[in-house]
């Protein structure tokens, strides 16, 4: 996987939600692809980057929005870390909907949601836009995101009987949607794609503990239904969005 | 030591190796199961031969995620050799062919079974050669891996030579009990080793109280072990020894060649830096020394 080492533009933290923007003469990304990065050309250690998605492009700076979870992480989000990132990698959203659209986000894993909006928003396709606040969320994520996503409507999940579900259930009759695109913690996504089957399309943005990004080494698994059987999909190259009914889950 | 004759700036090095009779342009090939016919571009330019991911008798679905972890300097991988069967990958062999030999790993429960796929290869005339991974679980011992012991490292090799009679054979083994398994090997007619596979480990995941994941390990972690292994190897075997575990750089190369291998694997340190950087450092690395690569080989 080739890198590039890149100059960084500006970095925010909110709490464990770090954002960086660096300068990217590269191939332009489009919604739910992700990029591969790491923090130094010298050190091996921590062995692998990290796959984040794209999470805004504009006038040459590209945006990654991420949890500082681990080292790897921690590292990008240091204020004097040098930046190596891949091309912008994978199958990103499928925008050829047809209709008015939702999207669905939750927590750091909004990220794709707003090169995705622009997107459906350059080609004329109306999009109503719902993003879950985590109780966990750290302070001030809530007026960063309402700032960035200025549009959309955003749902608390503090107090909420379930919080994968409150998202969901704040759309209503999900048949006045020509698809639904939903970026979100794991039980939010398993929610959006019972929620919509049989009713809307669905797209959903997974996120996978990758490897090689490069579809060889297999390690990015998801569980997809190939021709009636069960088998598992690359995420890197295959994904990481999927059709909803194409996941096994 | 190895003799240094007077620099020679501005000259490319030569980068060509002889293995098993093969010509190869460069001493540089993917490990198996760490290039996918997705990531070709350029393969020519870099490799000296091609090594397709690891195949087995019939489709294999592969393990339930997760199936990689990281760990310091390194990865544990768990893929369960995930792949279509052999009828498969030779329907869509010519994928693979990008002006380079052909070495065709495989896997198999069983001996006959090694065989047989050895016997259908035989036939294949996209096929160059023949690398057996031997790290897979064998079903009639237990699934203790084929390399578990000289004995059954014979075994197969013995029946997949008789199965590959004129073709190069590869036998690929792990670091546990490397020096008998090679002897053994060589014995029973394998043509070259390939050391090492990754290095058998666990990751806890402590906060869970559970076993993460239980694989193998691969990465800049275990170079020294792999190293070890090649230069040990190779001083009791007349088999030519291909290098692999934790190559990252051009040096990396050198070091393997220096320790006794003859062509050299990347595996996982393609997916953190271009094999193209690494093959670029070792030409400096040559120029430098003003050395031809295969002079490298067992020189130390």
């Amino acid at each position: 996987m080739k890198l590039h080492e890149v100059e960084v533009a500006a970095r925010e933290r909110f709490g464990n939600h770090a954002l960086l923007r660096y300068r990217w003469p590269g191939r332009i990304p489009e919604p739910g692809q992700f990029v591969m990065a790491r923090a130094s050309a010298q050190s091996l250690d921590p062995f692998l980057p990290r796959p984040l998605f794209a999470h805004d492009y504009e006038d040459g700076v590209m945006s990654l929005l991420f949890e500082v979870r681990g080292r790897g992480t921690a590292l990008l989000a240091e204020e004097d870390a040098r930046l190596l990132v891949s091309n912008p990698v994978g199958q990103g959203f499928d925008t050829d909907s047809g209709g008015l659209v939702a999207l669905v986000g939750g927590g750091v894993w909004v990220s794709p949601l707003k090169l995705l909006g622009k997107s459906l928003g350059r080609a004329g396709i109306a999009c109503d836009t719902f993003l879950e606040i985590p109780a966990t969320a750290p302070q001030g994520y809530a007026a960063w995101i309402s700032e960035s996503y200025p549009d959309a409507t955003l749902v608390p999940t503090e107090g909420t009987p379930d919080p994968s579900r409150a998202v969901l259930d704040r759309l209503g009759a999900l048949e006045r949607y020509a698809a639904i695109y939903a970026s979100g913690p794991a039980e939010m996504l398993d929610v959006a794609k019972r929620t919509a089957a049989g009713m809307v399309p669905a797209q959903l943005a997974l996120r996978e503990r990758m490897a090689c990004a490069n579809g060889s080494c297999y390690g990015c698994a998801v569980p997809v239904w190939k021709s009636g059987e069960r088998a598992y999909a690359r995420a890197c190259v295959e994904g990481p969005v999927f059709p909803a009914e194409v996941l096994a889950w | 030591m190895v003799a240094r004759p007077e620099k020679t700036a501005g000259v490319a090095p030569d980068l060509a190796v002889k293995l098993c009779g093969l010509s190869l342009a460069t001493p540089l090939m993917p490990a198996a199961g760490t290039l996918a016919k997705e990531a070709l571009d350029g393969a020519k330019e870099v490799y000296g031969a091609m090594v397709p991911k690891t195949v087995t008798p019939g489709p294999r679905a592969g393990n339930p995620p997760p199936r990689v972890a990281e760990v310091p300097s390194g990865m544990v991988n768990s893929i369960g050799l995930q792949n279509p069967g052999l009828e498969r990958f030779l329907k869509d062999l010519h994928v693979w062919d990008v002006g380079l030999p052909l070495f065709v790993s495989v896997a198999a429960d069983t001996v006959a079974e090694f065989a047989a796929m050895c016997e259908r290869l035989a036939s294949d005339t996209k096929v160059t050669a023949v690398e057996l991974n031997l790290s897979c679980p064998n079903v009639e011992h237990g699934g203790l891996q084929f390399c578990a012991g000289p004995g059954t490292v014979s075994d197969v090799v013995a029946a997949c030579r008789e199965a590959l009679p004129e073709k190069p054979l590869f036998a690929k083994l792990t670091n546990e009990g490397v020096v008998a398994n090679a002897v053994a090997a060589e014995g029973a007619g394998a043509d070259a080793l390939t050391l090492i596979n990754t290095i058998p480990a666990l990751v806890v995941d402590a906060r869970e109280r559970k076993v993460f994941m239980r694989g193998g390990l691969s990465g800049p972690a275990i170079k020294p072990v792999a190293l070890r292994m090649v230069y040990e190897v190779s001083r009791v075997v007349e088999t030519p020894v291909v290098g692999v575990g934790g190559v990252s750089s051009g040096e990396d190369v050198a070091e393997f060649m220096l320790a006794g291998a003859t062509a050299v694997q990347v595996g996982a340190g393609s997916f953190v830096r271009e094999p193209r950087e690494m093959l670029d450092e070792f030409v400096a690395y040559l120029r430098e020394n003003g050395l031809r690569a295969r002079e490298l080989t067992g020189s130390i």
